[in-house]
């Protein structure tokens, strides 16, 4: 069935429905990657969002049991050119179409999606609905609609819970968690409790972890209440510490650097990124709209580990006097490449050290 | 005390080129040695080029000194000398290169000077690849799954090894003289045979026996690395067909389709781990299995060299392999790469990213030779048996294998979906399971036959992924056919790839009402751009493709264009010289200070790189093709080969300034064994007839005569345009003269046009730029310098004595002929040598 995308600037993309017959609202961006769409549609990053892909044939490769980067998808909405119907799974059932229809998400695919994405770069992102019938309510209803910011809120667990292992005790205080960064601790075969980003000082303190990690999550970072940077700012003073993506963000605010919006936000992992103490460069999954103000980094605080030499973005910044440190992109993959996992590596050896010096 | 080493600058490089075309060489090399020499010169490199292959572009480069000479250790020595050359760049020569040069480093003698640096692969590295064995061992011991393999050196070892490993197993020769060629033994009672077979076409009578991983997907991966280790990765491709045909007779799609992120990442980690182990400067292509029940991945070949995939990753990506690749070499840091302000400041460090979809097909030359009435094997398997390759551009998979077969076959006659009706159920089971040159027809046949996906998945261990999509394209030409003149089904068709030859046969109409059909109801094809960022950055993109979507990026270069219709793929004749002849029209046009567009969709030679011309449409070349682009463009005129005489006619019925490019279907005939044709080369200008020289051709090999012609005998010739043409005429003489009698001209002779490969040759052993100045008497701009140039050739022929030896292809192993062939005929491709009896 015929279907549009309505964007707020009044622009208007026809394609063919699939996934739900839902109407909803998000904030449209893009996806450059040639893989992993699963995983992408899957992170919860993308809560709020719908994601047009630049990958014009998605959906090939099924849906697989080990590429949900959460179990419940917050996505708004998926506009792809061309949707693949397949079932890879044991009871070959699970196509991309009835996995969206399973989490009532709607799906546009026949879409000049080059076109759709020439048009969001040069707008950057914006606010945008999936409607049977394109009419003035439907625009009013588009305009109307005001994006929560409470994406954090909506997605991360609201409990604690754990994932024991048998190593370093590794806390995950989770502001939208992707099953990545927990893949990675199994790795290691760390004893992981996650917290939800309401916790305390003094939880996460009576729990005596060796290291915390500050999670990946959706949306602003300045939207979170002032208690994050709190706790934050106590914590890195007192254990090891790892920020990824949203919690490289905040690791960046509770030090007095301020955070800013992209013109275009950038989902990909093609952009090379310099690890500056080296002179190497890597790729990484990155999906970020925002990035730390160069100009409000105190260098007395902190400093600049890693670099998109595409961008010149800030990508890693490091504590000065505290074992703390932080990436803007994604080093567990799922999806994207493998080798920034060295930073987990780091990590593990300063928990390491911690550990030896207290022990 | 700290010493300083100060290394002596690198500045003289030296390239060596990948010699004669062969099955699985089609000028690649040449072509990017040609693209790299000109951004090596901006860096302040000098360059020399030794080649042995009389199509060589790069070797008549402004921008380098080319050395047309047999490839052997004594000439790369000379060569070494002369140009007081201080490094050299062996691995844009592919496996050939690399083994030679191997060669002269194993007889380097203190005489012969300091040894010059190895650019790309150190010696020890080198090495190691040459001899297979000791590259697999490091990947073994860097914990990478590979088949288990030994290697034997007589019958006996191998025997002994069948004890150990069960059948089938793939048997491949050990250091192989020519390219690499894998065979698969099902059967016990092949095995010695094969094995002794084998052994004969390796350089040290060794031979490797491996497990064979039949049913396997298979999936290339190409990469770049610098000195300090930075690895990009180019992209991946995968092959439809398993493992057991061999990836350049597979359809093959880019990007990777149906395997996960999670697999391709472990790919990728994987090619970096080689790419690091070996410590190349420059490009790898590393191939792996993937077993997708167990999940285990299995790296089956590492190609740190030049191959058919680089080039063609740089044209389905639009990221400049090649150019980055010899920056690479010379030890530059990806970081500090320059590339040409054509590309985005960002490209070099960015990871390509696709926006669509390409399909390789393989092209196949059986007809070809079974028209001579010699039968040869079609089944495919794991010795390569196409001849070249095309591609096809889409948004949609249906899309780009559509425009892919349509690439690949012009006329679809054999390949249309009828022919398929007379093949029997049985035999069609028999070719599901022996798949033939026909297999994606053959595939929908089953389909249209009402066979199960997961069935025909299980027979063909293709991916159900395929099925589908040959199910969505069944669907299409099934209501295409039930609904002639419908507007709608036009544009489900054109959206799909089909052409308007194909809708006007199924609809028992011709093009021509299709096309009024399409315009009236404003289906239109809307060009994309072909850009290395998915649309992420602004570009200034030179490369589309058509679809049928809503925005169209193409507007037309100037009114003083010229469309060039490209010769398409590689087939059996003159494959790499159609390459060689078109790009020379394109850089010549360029220099008159034309913009010229090309249409082309042959990855593998040079028509398609960027700087030779303004604009490139990959796209097939039917008549609805270029009839699209031609209303796009509205050029100042189109050039097109003289083979295409539909083409022509429907350009001029639209009233376009059509210039042909002589050309015949050209089979390459020759002389019985006993006999000599002797060939009046000749140029015209439009005006005048110039007689440049008569070669003597013998069968195999052809060879100048040192012989001035009167030019009152071409007097009663008639000539229709300007161009090269020959005159020809066979005597009973089996030795080679230095002169011969002119024949009665309207009696014992024929014309035709001068075959491309004998533009190459002659403009290399005469020294003038015949293919150039063919194209100058095409527009009128013959100059008087270049009459005089002509005009004095016969009197005064200061030619190089070369010979030009038709290549030793073996068709044997590749095609199984019923009885031998005449690589005369059968051309794959040519090399010169030195005349046999003034040797030494």
């Amino acid at each position: 069935m015929e279907r549009h995308l309505i964007l707020e600037d009044g622009t208007v993309f026809s394609g063919q429905g699939f996934g739900a017959p839902a109407t909803t609202f998000g904030e449209i961006i893009f996806d450059t990657a040639m893989s992993g769409y699963q995983e992408t549609i899957t992170n919860p990053i993308y809560d709020g969002q719908m994601i047009v892909f630049a990958m014009p044939v998605v959906g090939a490769d099924g849906i697989h049991a080990e590429a949900y980067e959460s179990t419940t998808p917050k996505i708004r909405g998926v506009i792809v050119h061309d949707l693949a119907e397949v079932s890879t799974n044991r009871q070959r059932r699970m196509n991309l179409d009835r996995f969206l229809q399973h989490h009532n998400i709607p799906g546009l695919y026949e879409v000049d999606t080059r076109k759709l994405i020439r048009h969001l770069r040069e707008t950057g992102p914006q606010k945008a609905t999936i409607v049977d019938v394109v009419d003035d309510h439907a625009v009013d209803q588009l305009v109307a609609t005001v994006l929560t910011n409470k994406q954090v809120q909506n997605t991360a667990t609201p409990k604690a819970y754990a994932n024991p292992g048998r190593g370093f005790h590794i806390i995950v205080i989770d502001f939208g968690l992707k099953h990545g960064i927990l893949r990675v601790l199994g790795d290691y075969d760390a004893n992981v409790t996650v917290l939800p980003f309401t916790t305390t000082v003094d939880e996460v303190l009576t729990l005596d972890p060796d290291g915390i990690i500050l999670s990946t999550g959706p949306g602003n970072p300045k939207d979170l209440p002032d208690e994050v940077s709190t706790l934050v700012r106590v914590l890195q003073t007192k254990v090891p510490l790892l920020g990824l993506g949203l919690g490289h963000e905040l690791l960046a605010l509770a030090n007095g650097a301020g955070v800013k919006a992209l013109p275009a936000e950038y989902h990909g992992m093609n952009h090379p990124i310099q690890e500056i103490i080296s002179q190497s460069i890597f790729y990484a999954r990155q999906g970020r709209g925002y990035v730390i103000d160069e100009e409000s980094l105190d260098s007395k605080k902190l400093f600049v580990t890693h670099r998109d030499l595409v961008d010149g973005s800030i990508q890693g910044i490091r504590l000065r006097n505290y074992p703390a440190f932080s990436v803007q992109f994604f080093p567990d993959g799922a999806p994207g490449p493998l080798e920034a996992n060295g930073i987990f590596a780091d990590f593990f050896e300063t928990v390491a050290d911690y550990v030896q010096k207290n022990s | 005390m700290y010493k300083k080493i100060v290394e002596k600058p690198i500045e003289n490089i030296l390239f060596i080129g990948g010699g004669e075309t062969d099955f699985g060489l089609q000028g690649e090399s040449d072509a990017a040695i040609y693209q790299v020499l000109p951004i090596l010169n901006s860096l302040g490199y000098t360059t020399s080029v030794i080649d042995d292959n009389p199509y060589s572009l790069a070797i008549e480069s402004p921008a380098t000194t080319g050395f047309l000479r047999p490839l052997t250790v004594e000439n790369v020595k000379a060569v070494l000398a002369e140009q007081n050359i201080d490094a050299v760049l062996p691995t844009f020569g592919g496996t050939r290169a690399l083994r030679l040069w191997d060669q002269v480093l194993a007889e380097w003698r203190p005489e012969n000077g300091p040894v010059p640096t190895s650019l790309g692969l150190k010696p020890s590295q080198l090495h190691q690849v040459n001899d297979g064995r000791l590259l697999f061992d490091r990947i073994i011991d860097a914990g990478l799954n590979v088949t288990a393999s030994a290697v034997v050196k007589n019958q006996e070892e191998a025997s002994e090894l069948l004890r150990e490993m069960e059948l089938p197993l793939v048997v491949r020769a050990h250091q192989p003289i020519q390219t690499t060629t894998r065979q698969i033994i099902d059967r016990l009672d092949d095995f010695d045979q094969v094995v002794s077979q084998v052994m004969g076409q390796s350089l040290t009578h060794e031979v490797s026996i491996a497990k064979a991983i039949n049913g396997l997907k298979e999936i290339s991966v190409l990469v770049l690395r610098d000195r300090d280790g930075n690895c990009l990765k180019v992209g991946s491709s995968e092959d439809m067909d398993p493992i057991g045909i061999h990836s350049a007779d597979s359809l093959s799609v880019a990007p990777v389709l149906t395997v996960s992120d999670q697999v391709l990442q472990q790919m990728r980690a994987q090619s970096f781990l080689i790419a690091n182990l070996l410590g190349l400067q420059g490009v790898l292509h590393v191939q792996f299995a993937f077993n997708e029940k167990t999940g285990d991945i299995y790296v089956i070949k590492v190609s740190p060299y030049l191959d058919q995939l680089t080039n063609r990753m740089a044209v389905m990506t639009g990221y400049p392999v090649m150019l980055v690749a010899a920056q690479l070499a010379v030890g530059k840091l990806l970081t500090e790469v320059v590339l040409p302000n054509a590309f985005h400041a960002k490209t070099a460090i960015m990871e390509p990213v696709m926006d669509h979809i390409v399909v390789k097909l393989p092209v196949f030359s059986f007809g070809d030779m079974e028209a001579t009435g010699t039968q040869v094997s079609r089944q495919l398997n794991s010795v390569q048996k196409s001849v070249g390759s095309a591609l096809g551009f889409g948004r949609t998979f249906v899309e780009a294998m559509e425009k892919a077969i349509r690439s690949a076959h012009f006329n679809n006659r054999s390949f249309a979906p009828k022919y398929m009706a007379d093949v029997s159920d049985d035999e069609l089971i028999q070719q599901l399971i022996h798949p033939q040159d026909n297999r994606v027809l053959l595939l929908i046949e089953a389909l249209r036959r009402g066979y199960e996906v997961d069935e025909l998945a299980e027979l063909t261990n293709i991916d159900e992924f395929y099925f589908y999509q040959l199910k969505r394209l069944l669907a299409i030409e099934l209501s295409v056919d039930q609904q002639p003149g419908d507007a709608e089904a036009l544009k489900m068709a054109k959206k799909s790839g089909l052409s308007d030859g194909l809708l006007a046969r199924f609809w028992r109409t011709d093009f021509q009402s299709i096309r009024q059909l399409a315009r009236a109801n404003d289906i239109i094809p809307t060009y994309k751009a072909l850009e290395p960022s998915a649309g992420e950055f602004p570009e200034h993109a030179r490369q589309f493709f058509a679809t049928f979507e809503e925005e169209n990026e193409s507007n037309p270069v100037c009114d003083r264009s010229v469309v060039i219709i490209g010769p398409g793929a590689f087939r059996m004749g003159d494959g790499a010289s159609a390459g060689y002849m078109t790009s020379v029209t394109l850089s010549e046009l360029h220099r008159l200070k034309y913009k010229t567009i090309i249409m082309n969709n042959n990855a593998a030679d040079p028509t398609l790189l960027p700087h030779l011309s303004d604009k490139q449409y990959l796209e097939p070349l039917e008549t609805s093709d270029v009839m699209s682009v031609i209303d796009r463009e509205n050029p100042h005129a189109v050039l097109v080969p003289g083979n295409r005489k539909k083409l022509i006619a429907a350009l001029e019925d639209l009233g376009q300034n059509v210039i042909v490019f002589p050309k015949e279907k050209h089979h390459p005939a020759g002389p019985e064994f006993s006999q000599s044709e002797f060939v009046l080369n000749l140029f015209y200008d439009g005006k005048d007839k110039f007689p440049l020289i008569i070669f003597q051709h013998q069968p195999g090999q052809i060879r100048l005569l040192d012989q001035e012609i009167n030019p009152n005998f071409l007097a009663g010739l008639d000539l229709q345009s300007p161009g090269l043409y020959q005159v020809i005429w066979r005597v009973d003489i089996n030795q080679w003269v230095s002169q011969v009698d002119l024949p009665n001209l309207s009696i014992d002779t024929w014309l035709r046009p001068m075959p491309y490969g004998h533009i190459a040759y002659l403009t290399k052993v005469l020294k003038m730029p015949l293919g150039r100045m063919v194209v100058r008497a095409w527009i009128g701009q013959l100059n008087a310098a270049d009459r005089q140039l002509l005009a004095e050739v016969n009197t005064n022929p200061n030619f190089e004595r070369l010979a030009l030896m038709a290549s030793a292809t073996d068709y044997a192993l590749h095609w199984k002929p019923d009885h031998w062939v005449d690589t005369t005929r059968f051309e794959m491709g040519a090399r010169i040598a030195p005349y046999a009896d003034e040797e030494g």
